[in-house]
């Protein structure tokens, strides 16, 4: 009986503490000086210098919750009116999309967005705006494959690759976007039929991440995998060293879509229409966009900078010189559930 | 949940894909509760009826793996055996063959999870056979069993309560596990339930396929409980002398050691382990881990303290209110993105009410009151079964000594069960700390646990530094678990 009275004494105490804690903050926010609160389903690292950065030059304290992009959504629409939701970030234009079609997003008139990332990365209506670029691309064994059996998307459907095509499931949505983006350049039919090939390239049932589908094909289990380039990127230049070894001989190419470049989606982020601190939001993603943070997010998690002025930092410069599709991102977002449904019939796990 | 099935815009997920995934959420509980079952039994009964190199120590340390997150075996064991992996591309050229297996398939999937849960079955047997009557046994073998068919034909039979709420657990925890299926390509109810409501954001859609989910839940609890039944008679004739206790000749010996040494090896040393290994290369960020795992601590114990507390006043009150208690067990089988997206609906209520929603003191209640509706079942079953060693003749001798029922409750009843009290705190508390899909979605601001974060990490693909992470749940939990196995042992009446 004693442990248990012991054990209640420090609950009652912890519940107290974290009551005081939550009226001080309850206030701050409600007074809604200087701070800013940012729900984000980017989990990088490099991402918390960025928000120390932000603090120390602005003042403005920023409180976060991570999480999985539609669970962070839930959480906004659950909330309703009292939501303290500022600004929400994503790792893909397709969450985004949810998030404006459930009616979170307010737009926003931004010189300073206007100015630094082209037109085709933002939401037409400005309800959210990409500032780093990620291309869905290839990596294939340059033992075995010519560069130039890769230079386009069609080609990973054909014949040649049959069984010899690595790639994730379709509960990754960046699969989904890729798909998306072909829907609205080629439409359903012609997309369909590409999912089929797909599958019936496949060397194994989906399986594992990115970084897997890149090492399956230095272990000679496929020939070409389809991959998001950071992840190359990062494996190429991390503290790894089987995995440097691995991107000597497994390379990294551009395929094109209709010749007009490589599929390329965003990180990205939207003001919420309810934002108790509209202002401070618009300048943190305006901070996010400013072309030091491009670099240092560049940099460190060796995405693409969205703003055609600012140099990719290496270790990304050695692969920034690509062509990337103009298609705008908010077109290929709104494909999503087409696609889903697509993988689906066409049986991609 | 129901009358969000029946209601809204439906995904277009095909029937084909939904019959699969049930399918393969059919087998996987299958096949984890038929290993877990075997597994777990055996080494109780080898435990508990035999004396072999190391047993004293095996029958604590068998429950050990019980301190980590099946995420984490999931993270070691599909690193360790992936095609591209150091180990097998080091393997094939260097021994000339390659293993004959893959971790990222159905079976993998239910090799991981049965490494993970079969100590819920272990511990329930284990509880058992130390609790049974040596007359049973003794019966059995004046009739001319072997001490085997005695274990097949008395002691089992006797322990199908235990087992039934040993195998039940395992396969709970495994409907409802999302993070470990998910890392290793098994695609489950709950991958569709995931997928109906993100992609095609129709919360109809996932509301039906978390419905077989639940369905599933209720038969199980249902087989628990008829299962259960019989108990009333088996106590009866409880004699507590000391069980026999075998020794074993050296080869028999040996393979009993060697076969709880490898339940230990799978279940906690390998991937353990492998996962340390692989961290090494990483520095962590030991300040922000050393806040998460405060964090993951608090929790933790609010947690367990808020769920006995309830779970207590509901096996108080199950005489009256049997459907009830049944009712609130249903959040453990309940998978916990599907429990996830259920908690938004009383939150949102809450979150509305109070001002500057999102609050700290709001998100860390809610937190604590998700645990409780996901564990309730894990608590309920030992603070029942504590409580109900208090015969109704002992709470009426009570009442006619002039105490109501409340005091009944706390002289008499509360301390009778003090014991199985604590056992509840325990699980509920290395529960919490593995507790992934609720804290992730409910908790308030700047506030990481070691799960949230480790699954971060796996999430963008970098498994070495999601190892920290992990490896500080299975150290924090690892007390936790010692604890509630001692305590176990030490349950046989007469030997306190």
């Amino acid at each position: 009986m004693k442990t248990i009275s012991i054990i209640a004494a420090c609950t009652g105490l912890f519940m107290l503490a974290a009551c005081g804690t939550g009226a001080s903050d309850g206030n701050d926010t409600a007074a809604g000086a200087g701070e800013v609160n940012l729900y984000t389903a980017r989990h990088y690292d490099s991402d918390q210098a960025l928000y120390d950065r932000f603090t120390a030059e602005t003042g403005i304290r920023i409180n976060l919750i991570e999480g999985r992009p539609d669970e962070l959504i839930a959480r906004i629409r659950s909330e309703g009116e009292r939501s303290p939701a500022d600004l929400f970030l994503a790792a893909d234009a397709g969450a985004l999309w949810r998030a404006q079609q459930a009616g979170l997003f307010q737009p926003v008139q931004s010189e300073a967005l206007n100015a630094a990332i082209p037109a085709n990365l933002r939401e037409p209506g400005g309800h959210w705006t990409g500032f780093m670029r990620r291309a869905r691309i290839v990596a294939y064994d340059s033992q075995r494959v010519q560069p130039e059996e890769v230079d386009s998307y069609e080609k990973l459907a054909s014949p040649r690759f049959r069984g010899k095509v690595c790639v994730r499931s379709s509960d990754s949505v960046y699969n989904l976007s890729l798909l998306g983006a072909l829907i609205e350049a080629w439409g359903e039919e012609r997309a369909e039929q590409w999912a089929r090939g797909i599958v019936a390239n496949m060397a194994r049932p989906p399986e594992g991440g990115d970084r897997d589908q890149i090492r399956a094909v230095a272990a000679g289990v496929c020939e070409v995998a389809i991959t998001n380039s950071y992840y190359y990127i990062r494996m190429a230049n991390g503290d790894d060293a089987g995995d440097r070894e691995i991107t000597q001989r497994v390379r990294l190419a551009f395929p094109s879509l209709d010749g007009q470049g490589a599929h390329v989606n965003i990180s990205g982020g939207g003001v919420l229409a309810r934002a108790p601190n509209r202002d401070n939001a618009v300048r943190l993603l305006e901070f996010f966009a400013s072309a030091d943070s491009q670099r240092h997010i560049s940099a460190n998690n060796n995405e693409f900078p969205a703003s055609p002025g600012v140099a990719a930092p290496e270790p990304v410069a050695a692969h920034a010189d690509f062509t990337a599709h103009p298609m705008s991102v908010a077109a290929f977002a709104a494909r999503q559930p087409q696609a889903q449904s697509i993988m689906s019939r066409v049986g991609w796990r | 949940m129901v009358w969000a099935a029946l209601s809204g815009e439906t995904a277009d997920i095909a029937a084909r894909d939904i019959a699969r995934y049930a399918a393969t959420s059919a087998v996987l509980a299958l096949l984890v509760g038929t290993i877990t079952a075997i597994l777990g039994s055996i080494a109780a009964w080898l435990v508990v009826m035999h004396r072999f190199p190391g047993r004293d120590l095996f029958a604590w340390a068998l429950a050990l793996p019980l301190a980590a997150p099946a995420f984490a075996l999931a993270y070691a064991y599909g690193d360790l055996f992936d095609v591209a992996g150091d180990l097998r591309m080091w393997m094939r050229p260097a021994l000339g063959f390659d293993l004959p297996f893959e971790m990222r398939t159905l079976s993998g999937a239910a090799f991981v999870l049965s490494c993970a849960f079969y100590p819920y079955v272990y511990l329930a047997m284990r509880a058992a056979f130390l609790n049974q009557s040596v007359t049973a046994l003794e019966a059995a073998r004046t009739l001319g069993c072997t001490q085997r068919r005695a274990f097949v034909r008395a002691a089992m039979p006797l322990a199908r309560p235990a087992l039934a709420a040993g195998v039940a657990l395992a396969v709970m925890e495994t409907l409802a596990d999302y993070g470990a299926v998910q890392f290793l390509a098994v695609q489950t109810l709950t991958t569709g339930v995931v997928r109906a409501w993100s992609v095609y954001a129709s919360t109809a859609s996932a509301a039906q396929l978390a419905l077989p989910l639940l369905g599933a839940a209720v038969l199980l609890m249902w087989i628990e409980r008829a299962a259960r039944r019989g108990r009333a008679y088996e106590s009866a004739g409880s004699k507590w002398r000391p069980l026999p206790v075998t020794p074993l000749p050296a080869a028999k010996a040996a393979l009993a050691c060697l076969f709880c040494f490898s339940l230990l090896f799978f279940g906690l040393l390998l991937p353990c382990g492998w996962l340390l290994w692989s961290s090494l290369a990483v520095s962590p960020d030991w300040i922000r881990l050393a806040d998460a795992a405060g964090h993951s601590v608090s929790l933790a114990l609010a947690g367990a303290v808020v769920t006995v507390a309830l779970a207590t006043a509901l096996a108080l009150g199950a005489a009256r209110l049997p459907l009830a208690a049944r009712l609130v067990s249903l959040g453990y089988a309940t998978p916990g993105a599907v429990m996830a997206i259920g908690l938004l609906a009383p939150a949102a209520i809450i979150w509305r009410m109070t001002p500057g929603a999102s609050g700290f003191a709001v998100g860390i209640g809610l937190l604590v009151y998700a645990y409780a509706a996901r564990l309730m079942a894990a608590a309920l079953e030992p603070v029942d079964a504590g409580l109900s060693k208090v015969t109704v003749r002992m709470a009426w001798a009570s009442r006619t000594l002039g105490r109501g029922p409340a005091a009944t409750a706390w002289k008499v009843q509360l301390p009778v069960a003090r014991g199985t009290l604590l056992t509840a705190g325990l699980v509920v508390f290395i529960d919490v700390l593995k507790e992934l899909p609720a804290t992730l979605i409910l908790r308030p601001f700047n506030f990481d646990t070691l799960a949230v974060i480790a699954s971060n990490y796996a999430l963008d693909e970098r498994l070495p530094q999601a190892g920290w992470p992990s490896l500080l749940i299975v150290f924090l939990a690892l007390p936790a678990v010692v604890w509630l196995s001692r305590k176990i042992a030490m349950s046989r009446p007469g030997t306190a």
